[in-house]
């Protein structure tokens, strides 16, 4: 499985990083990858679009949705 | 009206203070079983959308009870009608409170590593070999290259474990799960060792300088709450 955060390191260099990069990236990795899964299907939206899709068990998150956050975060 | 969840945690009166949660909503308590759910009334029809202040706002109402108990978080987005919530809750009534138990008094600490080791054989190739041999041997150097990178991934978590598994109650390693990162962790560690365990990892980082170690925590026990599904259990599809 794939996590914002992983996703963000390939793309990066982590010595480019802030810490409060770093921070916020251990937070999506943990809120969106991780936690309680209560069985059925979640479609979380980024502006409008689909890009999260946990299906049963298993939630997807994309590099998309990383960068949208940091984004928002400057 | 849907609730959005936060957590789930042992049996709480009244939360200390005032909490705030997605889109500004008020977080209440519902009582279950013998659990406390933090949940907020959530209008929409599908799951909020992710953005920076609902991230940290998820984050914080967990973290809200993380003084007096150790909760259970829910994943990002778990919205649910009352009934299906009290429902869920009814029927893993044993597998929460076991989780519960097994994050008694824990919480969760992240360790992600990266490799400096960029021991890949970049010899290069006499410019007389055809295409075919050039495309080989690079297929060959890749293979070579990925199989010396999941011998060291093996190699750092071994370590790893040496340095600070004693201080685990529960410990979950990926290897290899990005290009860079060559292992990444979660220790679920008693309260009361967490400086222990920050020292000791400290000193440990010392050891390996050609690692690069990135360290967070203490975080609610993320990792460690899913139960496993009764149809997953029994049919081994998720």
């Amino acid at each position: 499985m794939s996590s914002p955060f992983d996703q963000v390191l390939i793309q990066s260099d982590v010595e480019q990083l802030e810490q409060a990069d770093l921070s916020l990236l251990e937070t999506l990795d943990h809120v969106l990858n991780r936690g309680l899964v209560i069985a059925g299907e979640i479609t979380i939206a980024v502006a409008d679009i689909d890009l999260i899709f946990l299906g049963l068990n298993v939630l997807l998150s994309s590099v998309e949705t990383a960068n949208e956050v940091l984004r928002k975060r400057e | 009206m849907k609730l959005y969840v936060y957590c789930l945690a042992a049996k709480i009166d009244a939360l200390a203070a005032p909490v705030i949660g997605i889109s500004g909503a008020a977080v209440d308590l519902v009582d279950v079983e013998d659990f406390s759910l933090l949940v907020s009334e959530f209008d929409g029809d599908s799951a909020p959308a992710v953005t920076r202040e609902n991230v940290l706002a998820h984050d914080a109402v967990v973290r809200s009870v993380l003084n007096e108990s150790t909760p259970l978080p829910f994943r990002f987005g778990t919205v649910q009608t009352e009934p299906q919530l009290r429902s869920y809750i009814t029927t893993h009534k044993k597998a929460l409170e076991a989780k519960l138990d097994a994050v008694r008094g824990c919480v969760e600490m992240s360790v992600k590593i990266i490799s400096n080791n960029t021991d890949l054989d970049t010899t290069a190739e006499p410019a007389e070999q055809g295409p075919g041999v050039t495309f080989l041997k690079e297929k060959q150097r890749e293979l070579l290259g990925s199989e010396r990178r999941v011998q060291e991934a093996k190699q750092v978590a071994a370590w790893l474990e040496e340095q600070v598994g004693s201080f685990a109650r529960q410990e979950e390693i990926s290897l290899c799960p990005t290009e860079k990162l060559i292992v990444a962790a979660a220790h679920l560690i008693v309260r009361e060792q967490v400086t222990k365990y920050r020292d000791r990892l400290a000193s440990a980082r010392n050891l390996r300088p050609e690692l690069h170690f990135l360290v967070s925590g203490p975080w609610p026990p993320y990792t460690f709450s899913n139960i496993e599904l009764e149809f997953k259990t029994r049919f081994g599809v998720s």
